[in-house]
């Protein structure tokens, strides 16, 4: 196996391309390194993305932040405006893996890694970050919801690689918030992650509002109808209602020893409504 | 050639690039006190710190230390004086079997180094990582408390 | 049985929270644990195991393997010298009772489950073990199986064994169980599941051998029973004196070092090869082949008068032994046993059947089968006291066993049981109750008591012994057998020799669990260590003090029993004293032994017959009382624990610390059996076989819990104690669901309460 370290976006594009064999991306490794202990993949070739610039920064971008693929949780969290700015999608960050793992875990390994149960991918996409990739033919963007396409599938080409996020410019009185369900308090892979971002009138009616679900179906869903479902309302319990029903509806869980499908569907439209709640207490009171 | 750092002590060493930092203490450089007790990176026995911050060891490679200082829980004494967290672990019974010790002493120094007065809550969501299967946790809490100066609330 | 010396002489060490002797090597990663070692020259040794839960070996070729780069060798059934192991009632016993549970090292012709081991590989580097692993050649033809234990015993069932698959039963019948019934105001029923659970401590099982002089094949391994140095013997065709087991200090233990794990194989490989060998298993193959907790199917049906008196009890258990006996038959003897909980059962029928499935086999673990009891009689014990709407302190108090009163198995209690003062403290203990943090949320409190067995079965004549001995310096060696899983095994045994030597701590070392280097000592499992060790040390450690009083005696011109030992000296009722130094010279001269071997042995007994419902079983038992306070996610089934109190009557605390520290980790443990534990096993096949699928209970995860030490002064250990390393784990899954009652109404029945299973009791789940 080698391991290279490349520090410019070209020089991982041009190992990435080159490879012969399983290449594989690592920014924190800490899910590659697990499967590659297990033998469930044996990569020829590991390209170390966290010496590339590009991958490592938080920059404001067009009123909005840019941000590294492997940026770490542990760093988001110690960045305050960005955490003021998008708590939801701080906040799932920082729920993959213990304090260990937290100073290692980056958003592009947690989405690339290509896991239905990403806790960080429901609030990247409820927030309508665009993921930015780099590959042999230039650089393209690409919304987060259409970077997964299923269990460890990507709609990454050859030699392509994620080079940071967009999260967009934020209007005032709008918030983000994500929650997940696990068997365990800490430290486990979600049953069901809810991330839901809004924005409210001075009246404190939706005039916007993404909902986007984990761990309920092959890859993160965005559930536009459960956007539908509180846009114009106030959250009154009728629009919650209307949320969580949208939101279950969207669910096709697979069924196994974590959690049921009817549980899952149970909890996804509970967690969908809770996020929402927070979401909307937090956009009021900006 | 990896060129690393550990407890102050300057190596150079030929490692495969697969092999893990914690296997790379524990049979390259000798320095046992740093267990596996999952390999996945859940349990936290192999806890060391990586330019001060604190990293799963068996999910980590050698080659990410290249270049880079390792603290292992066999740097934290100085010569016969025991840092004061494994002194506070000491007092207060903060171990039982002491198997996952060296991980909890290693990941509360860090913590201390983050928050030096953590609260009981910071302690749990920062410690959360660190399996005891023997002291349910409690006298693991006062320790690092004790350690930060603080009486249990 | 109390010590009128002991209770009533003021005490200087014994009860002090002492840092223990081990403290300082733990804190700074000196300690050298099993995996830690190495020798020059040393192999690498791996297992090759069935992916197949029941199959039949159709070929096994090792020819490729063995000529894989690096591989000394690769062993298989038939290089066995005796291919076949006991399993049943390790340690210092000479009765093993009616049972014998064996079984191959490695796989002969069938595997029974899943894991079983096949082949044994050494090579240079543990990478070429690994893969010459691979190279083995070995092809299984699937076999007819069973996975649940309704399905083992029903008609036609593939047998696991040639046997059968019912493995044992027990019963017990005591008074008139219709007339109970017919008598009771109300009639509870309920029944019960249990799951798998793995000890899951953080070492996992690890050794290096290796041949040392003379031809003893020496094994230094984390066990809790050195005395596996026989098994090793026997399955290697060698007299017993030439192997030698050196246990380490374990990271710990909680009975799944109980049974053999690596020794067998280390010493097979040592022998083949005569070079030293290393095994240290991964946390996936420690959770695949180690032995895990027996699930059982409990079903209960009580009967109680208005007052809460319980008046009838209609028990009927079964568990699961997996593919193979190891301690089943034992594990369902401590359930039958403690079925009725510590309560009088004047009218009591249990029917206790243990079978053979294709499942992981189940053995040993912290509790050791009367823990699975506990889920149901403390349950049913709720049960009553709601439909009566009598409080649940109440209702335990009026049923407790009291001194004389006999269990069902027919042994009377003949020491003191707390239950209903450890019950009203623990509940007491709770405080206010909280407001429930949001309208989603309900909060409930509930309590579960338990009665624990210490020592061991009383038809084994268990028996410890300890070596005591000055130096000329003054300082002390205590020798025993007794390996230390973590508890502070060690370190309590140098405070009972410290107080009654009048030895400062730090003067005293302790050398502990070498087969060959220290007095036989038997297991470190049954919380037996403290009472059986600590009575060998005790034993010991006074006649050693009489031996040498009668020498200061003669020096100071004084009775013997006026003087005292204390810090280093001996002093005479004048104030007059004698320096350590100077009474070991006289004893030397005056040809006085200035060491001395203790022998415990425990109150022994017959086997009873259970049926004929007569008898003593084990020596006594640890009562505790746990109360939780919960909190119930009405929409999702989250469970939180909230608040926690766990009082134990430890009859005396040796040491307070340690005391707490058994009490606030078996707790926590408790709750994880309780809330998320679960080993999955799907046809035979285990699917939690990493830490990151089985879940054990984090710092996030578990209240504080506030350990209730009480001390009755009544029990069999040195000083009155009584055994306290098993006891907490018992109550906390009954304590949770009985809160989760309280709070909700819903009654959980099936282990772990998993927010699912709570979500589909309060119909949260729609289909």
């Amino acid at each position: 196996m080698r391991y290279e370290a490349p520090e410019s976006v070209q020089g991982a594009v041009a190992l990435l391309a080159a490879a012969n064999g399983d290449a594989r991306v690592l920014a924190g490794g800490t899910d590659l390194l697990v499967q590659m202990r297990a033998d469930v993949v044996e990569p020829e070739l590991i390209v170390d993305i966290k010496r590339i610039r590009e991958t490592r920064a938080v920059t404001q971008e067009n009123g909005g932040w840019r941000i590294g693929a492997a940026v770490t949780g542990a760093e988001l969290k110690e960045h305050a405006p960005l955490k003021q700015a998008w708590p939801g999608v701080v906040e799932a960050a920082n729920l993959i893996g213990s304090t260990q793992v937290q100073g290692r875990a980056t958003l592009g390994g947690n989405l690339c890694n290509g896991s239905p149960a990403a806790d960080s991918v429901p609030a990247l996409i409820a927030a309508g970050a665009v993921a930015k990739l780099a590959g042999p033919h230039g650089q393209r963007d690409l919304p987060v919801e259409d970077v997964m396409l299923g269990p460890r599938t990507l709609a990454l080409r050859p030699g392509e690689f994620v080079v940071s996020f967009l999260l967009p410019p934020r209007p005032p009185r709008s918030a983000d918030a994500y929650l997940r369900f696990i068997p365990r308090t800490e430290m486990d892979i979600a049953v069901v992650g809810a991330g839901v971002s809004i924005a409210v009138d001075g009246a404190g009616t939706i005039t916007a509002a993404r909902v986007s679900l984990g761990a309920v179906a092959p890859r993160v869903l965005l559930v536009a109808e459960a956007a539908q479902a509180i846009i114009g309302s106030r959250l009154d319990d009728a629009a919650q209602e209307r949320l969580a029903a949208a939101a279950r509806a969207a669910c096709r869980p697979i069924d196994d020893k974590r959690g049921t499908t009817e549980f899952r569907v149970d909890v996804a439209g509970v967690l969908a409504r809770r996020a929402a709640l927070i979401a909307m207490d937090r956009a009021r009171t900006r | 050639m990896i060129r690393l750092t550990v407890n102050g002590q300057a190596h150079e060493l030929d490692v495969p690039s697969y092999r893990t930092l914690l296997d790379c203490l524990r049979y390259d450089l000798g320095l046992t006190g740093s267990k596996e007790g999952c390999g996945v990176g859940v349990c936290g026995a192999c806890t060391v710190l990586l330019d001060g911050k604190m990293i799963s060891s068996c999910i980590a490679l050698a080659v990410f230390a290249d270049g880079r200082e390792v603290t292992t829980v066999e740097g934290l004494a100085e010569d016969e004086r025991l840092h004061p967290v494994q002194q506070a672990f000491m007092d207060a019974g903060g171990f039982q079997c002491g198997i996952c010790t060296p991980g909890q002493v290693v990941a509360a120094k860090a913590l201390l180094d983050a928050i030096p007065h953590p609260s009981e809550a910071e302690i749990k969501e920062w410690m959360l990582g660190n399996l005891c299967r023997c002291t349910g946790y409690y006298k693991i809490v006062e320790s690092i408390q004790a350690a930060a100066g603080q009486a249990r609330a | 049985m109390a010590d009128a010396v002991a209770t009533t002489q003021e005490l200087r060490i014994v009860g002090q929270p002492i840092q223990r002797h081990d403290a300082r090597d733990k804190v700074a990663a000196a300690m050298a644990y099993a995996g830690d070692f190495a020798l020059p020259g040393m192999l690498h040794a791996f297992v090759l195991r069935s992916p197949y839960p029941s199959a039949r070996i159709v070929k096994l070729d090792t020819q490729r393997a063995a000529a894989m780069p690096g591989v000394a060798v690769v062993l298989t059934a038939r290089d066995v010298p005796k291919n076949t192991l006991s399993t049943d009632v390790p340690g210092q016993t000479t009765t093993v009772g009616p049972l014998r549970a064996t079984l191959h090292v490695l796989a002969e012709d069938r595997v029974r489950h899943q894991g079983e081991p096949v082949a044994l590989i050494a090579a240079e580097t543990l990478e070429q073990a690994r893969a010459a692993t691979e190279a083995v050649d070995v092809e299984y033809a699937p076999l007819p199986s069973v996975f649940t234990t309704a399905d083992a015993l029903a008609p036609g069932a593939p047998a696991v064994h040639e046997s059968g698959n019912l493995l044992a039963q027990w019963r017990i019948a005591r008074g008139d169980v219709a007339a109970g019934f017919a008598r009771a105001a109300v009639v509870v029923e309920g029944e019960y599941v249990t799951q798998f659970v793995d000890a899951a401590y953080l070492e996992p099982e690890s050794g290096v051998a290796w041949i040392d002089s003379d031809g003893v094949i020496t094994i230094r391994l984390s066990t809790q029973v050195i005395e596996h140095f026989r098994d090793v013997a026997e399955v290697l065709n060698v007299p017993q004196n030439r192997v030698r087991v050196i246990g380490t200090y374990l990271g710990g233990g909680f009975g799944g070092k109980e049974d053999v794990t690596v020794e067998v194989y280390l010493g097979l490989l040592a022998l083949k090869t005569g070079r030293p060998v290393k095994m240290v298993w991964t946390r996936q193959e420690s959770l695949l082949a180690r032995a895990k907790r027996h699930p059982y199917r409990l079903k209960y049906r009580t009967g109680a008068l208005a007052t809460g008196e319980i008046v009838a009890q209609e028990i009927d258990l079964l568990a699961d032994s997996g593919a193979y006996a190891y301690l089943s038959a034992l594990v369902l003897l401590y359930s039958t046993v403690t079925a009725a909980g510590p309560y009088r059962a004047p009218n009591v029928s249990v029917v206790a059947r243990v079978a053979y499935t294709n499942n992981p086999p189940t053995s040993a673990m912290r509790g050791f089968g009367a823990m699975q009891t506990v889920f149901g009689y403390e349950s049913q014990m709720d049960r009553v006291a709601r439909a009566l709407g009598i409080d649940p302190v109440r209702v335990r108090a009026v049923n407790t066993l009291r001194r004389g009163d006999s269990l069902p198995v027919g042994q009377v209690m003949e020491t003191h049981v707390a239950i209903p003062e450890l019950a009203r403290r623990a509940w007491a203990a709770l405080g206010t109750p909280a407001a429930p943090r949001a309208p989603h949320v309900k909060v409930g409190r509930g309590l579960a008591c338990n009665l624990q067995p210490y020592g061991r079965i009383v038809w084994l004549h268990d028996w410890s012994s300890a070596w005591i001995g000055f130096e000329m310096d003054g300082s002390l060696v205590v020798r025993c057998g007794a390996p230390d899983v973590g508890g502070g095994q060690a370190s309590s045994l140098c405070q009972i020799a410290s107080e009654v030597l009048g030895v400062p701590l730090d003067r005293i070392v302790v050398h502990v669990s070498d087969s060959a280097l220290t007095p036989l000592s038997g297991t470190t499992t049954a919380s037996r260590q403290l009472y059986m060790s600590g009575n060998a040390v005790l034993k010991a450690a006074r006649e050693l003090r009489a031996q040498l009083l009668t020498v200061a005696a003669r020096l100071l011109d004084t009775d013997a029993e006026k003087l005292e030992m204390i810090d280093g000296a001996v002093h005479a009722p004048d104030a007059r004293t004698l320096s350590l130094r100077s009474l070991l010279v006289e004893c030397a001269r005056a040809s006085v032994p200035r060491s001395h071997l203790g022998v415990y042995h425990a109150p022994a007994g017959e086997p009873v017959d259970l049926n004929a419902g007569a008898g003593k079983v084990f020596p006594d038992y640890t009562f505790g009382a746990h109360a939780a306070e919960v909190e119930v996610d009405t929409e999702t089934g989250e469970v939180r624990v909230l608040k926690y109190a766990a009082a134990h009557d430890v009859g005396r605390a040796i040491n307070p610390q340690s005391v707490e520290g058994q009490i606030q980790g078996g707790a926590v443990q408790g709750l994880g059996y309780g809330l998320m534990e679960d080993v999955v096993v799907e046809d035979g096949i285990n699917l939690t076989t990493s830490f990151a699928t089985y879940l054990i209970p984090t710092a996030a995860d578990v209240p504080d819990v506030e350990a209730i030490v009480v001390e009755s002064g009544e029990g069999l250990g040195p000083f009155n104690a009584r055994g306290i390393g098993e006891p907490p784990i018992g109550p906390p899954a009954a304590a949770v669901a009985n809160a989760i009652e309280d709070a909700t109404g819903a009654r959980m029945t099936r282990l772990p309460i998993t927010a699912e299973r709570v979500a589909r009791a309060l119909g949260l789940v729609t289909e």
